[in-house]
């Protein structure tokens, strides 16, 4: 263990929690996108929260046009904690945040989009980041992944509630730029369209490589590194077989002995969380809002 | 080898804390005019206005409304109350540079003038809250901050935030949910169990809060009530062992991992059956009736049950309020404290495992009132037999070859070690030197740090040999502690003489004020045998 590599894996909670605090707002004029009584708010404060992030980072970058959009552009390789913290400061904005903070948080977004095309190496296919067809994938992909994280490590959502999640979120599609009509509002559309997505999907060198950073960061503190094994493993496990299969991972069996350890595990990060600056406050913040709604 | 060398702190520590009393010797070369004269204290004179007297409370269903409305005001504080109480001990400790953050499980420590809506506004209504605030984790944590506030000096500051924000998090029960517990408990809804029930908690346990009462008979009590499900909760979490070890090599890094794994999984056992600690209270309470300073409130049996505790309420001065008495009355709760400490150890074989300053009230004239028995460890006479040899051999016979034989006999020194006897008395004398020599001293916040330090210090040439065997991995916690208060009060006191009296190889005659009024007390209790440990 060195110092420097510890202050990366503190940098990682540090940072992300400093993104996540800045984007719930204290006073909102508005009840944003989704408002208190929403699935959406009940995904985004779930447990298993950090598994459905990695989850959908791993699904995202089977597509090999979006794996080379983030490879070839953005600061992923020498910043990669820094552009993790960046995109979930993003998704906070946008589940918590005012309805005009979210919208200029997107509109940020898509003017980054405008400046990623390139062509993927191994395709050989063009790409840009403002194609539909892949800000849905990305979409699509976190989507899934809520629920399928909800469902294994926190509080799962009843087949209705799923439903109504995914039709609440097509809002976050629209807003990145993805046409109204092209995105699912339904899990059984979503689970359809990821279907038909299957096809494209490889497992690129650039995504075996960014996804094996993300499951096992270099330089993480060693007894850190042993709780983020369970991480690991949970998000393993609640890959698609598909999925796991292309990235070449063993599906170990989730007994529930292993579920619970890894909801303990996911506990001792939370912990680590909540103890940065303002974590506490952000989540009574919406828990309070959310208590609200209930009462209304 | 670090490990090994904290351990051999913690063994001599731990000896230390049955042997001597944690207590120094600043013997100044002339008299200090500052210090008080010991044998001048009367206990029949506290010097302070008259504290609130001990039970019941005259006329107190009046104020007991009137604090209702404004729980934040409350000052009639029972058994178990932290909350206040709690930061200022960090505070102190910050002061005094010995660590107490995390000790104080605080009733939800919510920002500046919207905490009493908040505490409202967020309290737990279900068990499903209760399992998402204290499950995966997160209460076994809380439990370990708690424990290492006492046993690592070297906690990290990220590590002590994060715990201490931990127990920021959890608000109390609403009132909804805590009635619940009791009804389920006692059969009865509280509002037809108690003649009067506050539903407003006035304090925070680490499992659970406290209410006051008025039993139908018009006594006063405190009602400790558990989180439903926490015990469930807890219990699974606990059998992770792997992940405790891991997490437990994170935040006290010094210690012996395995040992405080073990620790850790029994106290929380014991913790989260009350009727544990009304059985432990209830043999104080019985021991001390009617002792001339020591008081401990009697458990209310037909309240008491697996997950409610009922006890009289007991009300009185917090720790951080003694800064404002004189030093006389100080060091009368100190000696009490001191008392306390080792009579209940040599005469019950008992020792009070949470020794922190939520866990007494002061009464003026030295009357201490000691609250919390949730943590009390029981030694065996053959456990407490090589200690005791230990304190005889070097302080009363000063045979140092026989207190090496002693100390390896109790496990804290490896025998054969290469090492002379003096490098390990020289090793052994801080722990010791208040008691190793008669007349009044004074226990500095400076002592306090010194024995701290010397307690973690790694570089000494006897750590190699030396552990800790798992029966005193408690005494650590005591030790740490009693430095840290005993070091606030600045308490002065001929710590040898009282505790000659207290040594069941000495049994001495009284050495104060306070000594003989227990002597007398001691007189009436032919029921008490003195103890041959």
């Amino acid at each position: 263990m060195t110092a420097e590599s510890y202050a990366a894996a503190e940098d990682l909670v540090a940072r992300s929690a400093a993104a996540y605090v800045a984007a719930v707002p204290e006073s909102p004029a508005d009840e944003g996108f989704f408002g208190p009584g929403s699935v959406t708010w009940r995904v985004s404060t779930d447990p298993g929260t950090p598994i459905a992030g990695l989850r959908a980072l791993m699904i995202q970058a089977l597509h090999p046009l979006a794996m080379a959009g983030v490879d070839q552009h953005s600061d992923w390789r020498q910043d990669p904690v820094g552009r993790l913290a960046a995109t979930s400061a993003y998704l906070t904005t946008v589940s918590f945040g005012e309805r005009a903070v979210a919208e200029r948080a997107a509109a940020r977004v898509r003017r980054v989009h405008e400046l990623v095309r390139g062509t993927d190496p191994v395709t050989g296919q063009p790409y840009q980041a403002t194609d539909p067809a892949l800000l849905l994938w990305v979409h699509a992909a976190f989507v899934d992944s809520g629920v399928a994280a909800c469902a294994l490590f926190g509080n799962p959502l009843s087949p209705a509630d799923a439903d109504r999640y995914v039709a609440e979120m097509a809002i976050a599609a629209e807003l990145v730029g993805v046409p109204a009509g092209l995105v699912p509002v339904t899990a059984g559309e979503l689970e359809r369209y990821i279907s038909s997505v299957r096809p494209e999907l490889r497992c690129t060198p650039a995504a075996s490589e960014s996804m094996g950073y993300l499951l096992d960061p270099p330089g993480l503190d060693p007894d850190i590194a042993e709780i983020w094994q369970d991480v690991r493993d949970g998000t393993i496990a609640a890959l698609p077989d598909w999925a796991r299969q292309m990235y070449g991972y063993d599906a170990p069996p989730l007994t529930p002995a292993r579920q619970t350890e890894i909801r303990q595990a996911l506990g001792v990060l939370d912990t680590l969380y909540l103890g940065e600056p303002g974590v506490l406050e952000a989540r009574q913040r919406i828990t309070l809002r959310m208590r609200a709604a209930q009462r209304a | 080898m670090k490990r090994t060398v904290a351990r051999l702190a913690i063994g001599a520590a731990a000896v230390a804390a049955v042997a001597a009393g944690l207590l120094t010797r600043r013997r100044p070369a002339v008299p200090d005019p500052a210090l008080p004269d010991p044998a001048r204290r009367e206990l029949s004179r506290p010097d302070q206005a008259r504290r609130e007297p001990f039970g019941k409370i005259p006329g107190w269903p009046e104020r007991f409304r009137r604090q209702t409305a404004r729980p934040g005001q409350a000052r009639s504080l029972p058994r178990g109350l932290r909350l206040r109480r709690g930061l200022a001990a960090v505070r102190l400790a910050v002061r005094g540079g010995i660590r107490y953050a995390g000790s104080a499980p605080r009733l939800f420590a919510a920002a500046g003038e919207n905490r009493e809506r908040l505490r409202n506004d967020l309290a737990l209504q279900t068990a499903e809250d209760i399992t998402t605030t204290l499950g995966a984790m997160k209460g076994v944590l809380m439990k370990i901050g708690q424990m290492a506030s006492y046993v690592d000096d070297g906690l990290a500051p990220n590590v002590r935030r994060t715990l201490s924000r931990l127990q920021d998090s959890v608000p109390p029960m609403s009132q909804e949910l805590a009635a619940q517990v009791v009804e389920q408990e006692l059969g009865v809804p509280p509002e037809r169990a108690f003649a009067e029930w506050d539903p407003v908690p006035i304090a925070a346990a680490s499992i659970g809060q406290v209410h006051r009462a008025i039993t139908r008979d018009g006594r006063a009590v405190a009602v400790k009530v558990q989180y439903p499900g926490v015990a469930e909760t807890m219990d699974a979490d606990l059998d992770n062992v792997a992940l405790l070890r891991r997490v437990l090599k994170v935040t006290a890094p010094n210690q012996d991992v395995e040992a405080l794994v073990a620790e850790l999984r029994e106290r929380i056992g014991e913790e989260l059956d009350y009727r544990r600690e009304a059985r432990n209270q209830r043999r104080m309470a019985a021991y001390y009736d009617g002792h001339p300073t020591i008081r401990v409130p009697k458990i209310i049996d037909e309240f008491s049950t697996r997950r409610v505790v009922t006890s009289e309420l007991a009300v009185g001065a917090r720790f951080s309020e003694l800064a404002g008495w004189s030093q006389a009355e100080r060091d009368l709760a100190a000696e009490t404290i001191y008392r306390f400490v080792f009579r209940s150890l040599y005469e019950i074989h008992a020792f009070n495992g949470d020794p922190h300053p939520g866990n007494y009230l002061f009464h003026g004239g030295g009357r201490v009132t000691f609250l919390d028995f949730g943590l009390v460890k029981h030694f065996t006479a053959d456990e407490l037999q090589p200690l005791v040899h230990m304190v005889r051999d070097l302080c009363v016979d000063n045979d140092p070859e026989a207190f090496r034989r002693s100390m390896e006999n109790a496990g804290f020194l490896a025998p054969g070690a290469p090492l002379s006897t003096e490098t390990i008395i020289d090793h052994m004398a801080v722990f010791y030197e208040t008691v190793r020599r008669p007349g009044p001293l004074t226990i500095t916040e400076d002592y306090a740090s010194k024995v701290v330090r010397q307690f973690f210090d790694l570089r000494s040439p006897v750590a190699a040999y030396a552990s800790i065997p798992r029966s005193y991995v408690i005494l650590q916690r005591i030790n740490l502690g009693m430095f840290a208060l005993l070091g606030q009060l600045h308490a002065t006191a001929d710590w040898r003489a009282i505790a000659e009296e207290i040594w069941p190889f000495v049994l001495g005659p009284p050495s104060t004020p306070m000594g003989h009024a227990e002597a007398g007390w001691l007189a009436t209790r032919p029921g008490v045998i003195r103890s041959q440990a």
